[in-house]
């Protein structure tokens, strides 16, 4: 009952301060609404969109455009990031070696990476997911070796004196303990891989978020940017929604509060 | 024949930790099927005689027989109830009693048939479907001799598992070990700090010197089950050892 109450006391919460939000920009787009749209010409904007795609694509299609690019990215660096991660965080000789390297390359930001990938590989689909994937591996690959490494000594010990071999250590001792950590790195990851694709869409692309933001500052669209800012925000926000679930439904083993 | 009773062979054992002398030329045996339990002060090395029978750790000198071999995990089954309770939080009571068969990848029937014979034994059957975080300390603890218990060890090592346990929680889990021991024929080894609770449980009570440990006194308890803390037999047995470690 209680719980029930400050709920929906949180979601009044959000809801006046989103309304406040509106309000602002109503007020500030007031003044100069050719330079600055009002939340009325945004919307407007939005439902011509729908009706009128943008180069053949649909505004859904240039959402899809810019997910897909961060998926494949995504499962390339969850792959790689929690096996790297894995054999790093086990293994110390492996990431005495290794992680020098890391470190040296994870403070690199994703867009300081353009010019050479681009000389590299152009400007096609390829360069574009690789820039989301130097945005998304780090988090996953650090996280995965840290909790690996930081696994409770006590357990490693009870699957010592089962007999547990080492891939049977690993599998049922090592990673379930270290896997609220790995999917942390995995929430993180998201939300800079999907930073970085606006990113690199911007740079050269014919489909996607950033691809839109390009297109509405070409022809003076304000309200395209804002559209597709706003849809940045609103996806970005369901993707880490809907992965909070997921880790909610993978680790409901964990304590909360 | 009499050989053949002895499960446990410890010969001049010996462990130093660099110049720290923990455990001095012990020897003793344990039976099969026998309940030792083992008292001695505090850090005097009873936690390192476990962890060298489990192979977690070598001896320096000395060495221990299970079955007249010497003791290897891969060989023999050894289970362990640790100090703290270590059941994996990201199994529920069920699989984590499920554990220890699964990696010994015992048939599914066998599974199922000890896990059930051991949550019934343990009284867990509304629990089996919680996790570690959702059960009180005393009742991990009690997930955690379910598992040790579910693989019928050749050996079961309790490490003062009931320390942190108050009187009530302790008498009750006290007479359920007891139950499970006499139930799966296990070979048990407890340590304990407390001398009534070595007494209630054990048929033989192995008293600890200081650091270095030495095996300063070997008690046979011969009293019927279930004792009464209030029997004179057994207050006359508990004074006795009381008397041994006086000077701790
Ligand atoms: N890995 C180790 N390296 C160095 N010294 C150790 C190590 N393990 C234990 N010791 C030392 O050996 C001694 C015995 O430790 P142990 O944990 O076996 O005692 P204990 O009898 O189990 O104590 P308690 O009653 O507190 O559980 C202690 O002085 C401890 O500091
Ligand atoms: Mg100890």
């Amino acid at each position: 009952m209680k719980k029930n109450r400050s709920q929906a006391r949180d979601i009044m919460l959000s809801v006046i301060s989103i309304l406040l939000l509106v309000a602002v920009w109503f007020l500030v787009s007031g003044s100069r609404p050719d330079f600055f749209p009002t939340p009325m010409a945004t919307v407007e904007r939005f439902i011509r969109l729908i009706e009128k795609p943008i180069m053949g694509v649909s505004v859904f299609g240039h959402v899809l455009a810019s997910l897909r690019r961060v998926m494949l990215a995504l499962i390339a660096s969850i792959i790689l990031g929690i096996g790297i991660g894995l054999v790093m965080g086990w293994n110390k000789k492996v990431r005495a070696a290794i992680n020098p390297i890391l470190m040296a390359l994870r403070p690199i930001p994703p867009i300081a990476w353009i010019p050479l990938i681009i000389l590299m590989f152009g400007v096609d689909e390829f360069p574009k997911v690789l820039l989301v994937f130097i945005g998304s591996f780090f988090p996953i690959v650090m996280n995965t070796m840290s909790g690996v490494a930081l696994v409770d000594d006590m357990y490693l010990k009870v699957g010592k004196i089962y007999k547990a071999k080492t891939w049977q250590m690993l599998r049922h001792v090592v990673f379930p303990a270290a896997m609220p950590t790995i999917l942390a790195g995995i929430k993180i990851a998201i939300s800079s891989g999907w930073m970085v694709v606006v990113a690199a869409e911007m740079l050269s692309s014919r489909s996607g978020l950033g691809f839109l933001i390009n297109r509405g500052r070409d022809s003076y669209d304000v309200a395209l940017i804002m559209v597709a800012m706003i849809l940045i925000g609103v996806v970005g926000a369901l993707l880490s929604a809907v992965f909070t679930l997921i880790e909610r439904k993978m680790c409901g083993w964990m304590s909360k509060e | 024949m009499e050989n053949q009773e002895i499960k446990v062979q410890v010969n001049h054992l010996t462990k130093r930790f660099g110049d720290l002398l923990v455990l001095d030329d012990v020897s003793f045996n344990i039976k099969k099927g026998e309940f030792v339990c083992i008292v001695g002060p505090t850090g005097c090395g009873k936690t390192t005689f476990l962890n060298l029978l489990t192979r977690l750790i070598e001896p320096t000198e000395g060495e221990i027989l299970i079955d007249g071999e010497p003791a290897d995990p891969k060989k023999h089954s050894i289970s362990f109830v640790f100090q703290e309770p270590s059941a994996f939080p990201w199994l529920t009571a069920q699989q984590n009693i499920e554990y220890g068969l699964k990696i010994k990848k015992r048939p599914a029937e066998e599974i199922a048939a000890q896990t059930e014979k051991i949550i019934s034994l343990l009284g867990l059957e509304k629990y089996r479907h919680a996790y570690p975080h959702e059960m009180s300390v005393s009742m991990e603890q009690r997930v955690v001799i379910g598992r040790a218990f579910a693989l019928n060890p050749d050996l079961l090592l309790m490490d003062e598992p009931y320390g942190q346990m108050d009187i009530k929680m302790r008498y009750y889990l006290e007479d359920e070990v007891v139950r499970l021991w006499k139930a799966t024929g296990s070979t048990v080894l407890f340590i304990t700090h407390n001398l009534e609770e070595a007494t209630y449980l054990a048929e033989r009570v192995l008293v600890l010197t200081n650091k270095p440990a030495k095996i300063k006194a070997n008690i046979e308890v011969d009293l019927p089950r279930p004792r009464k803390v209030s029997d004179p037999e057994f207050i006359r047995i508990r004074k006795e050892i009381t008397e041994m470690i006086k000077w701790w």
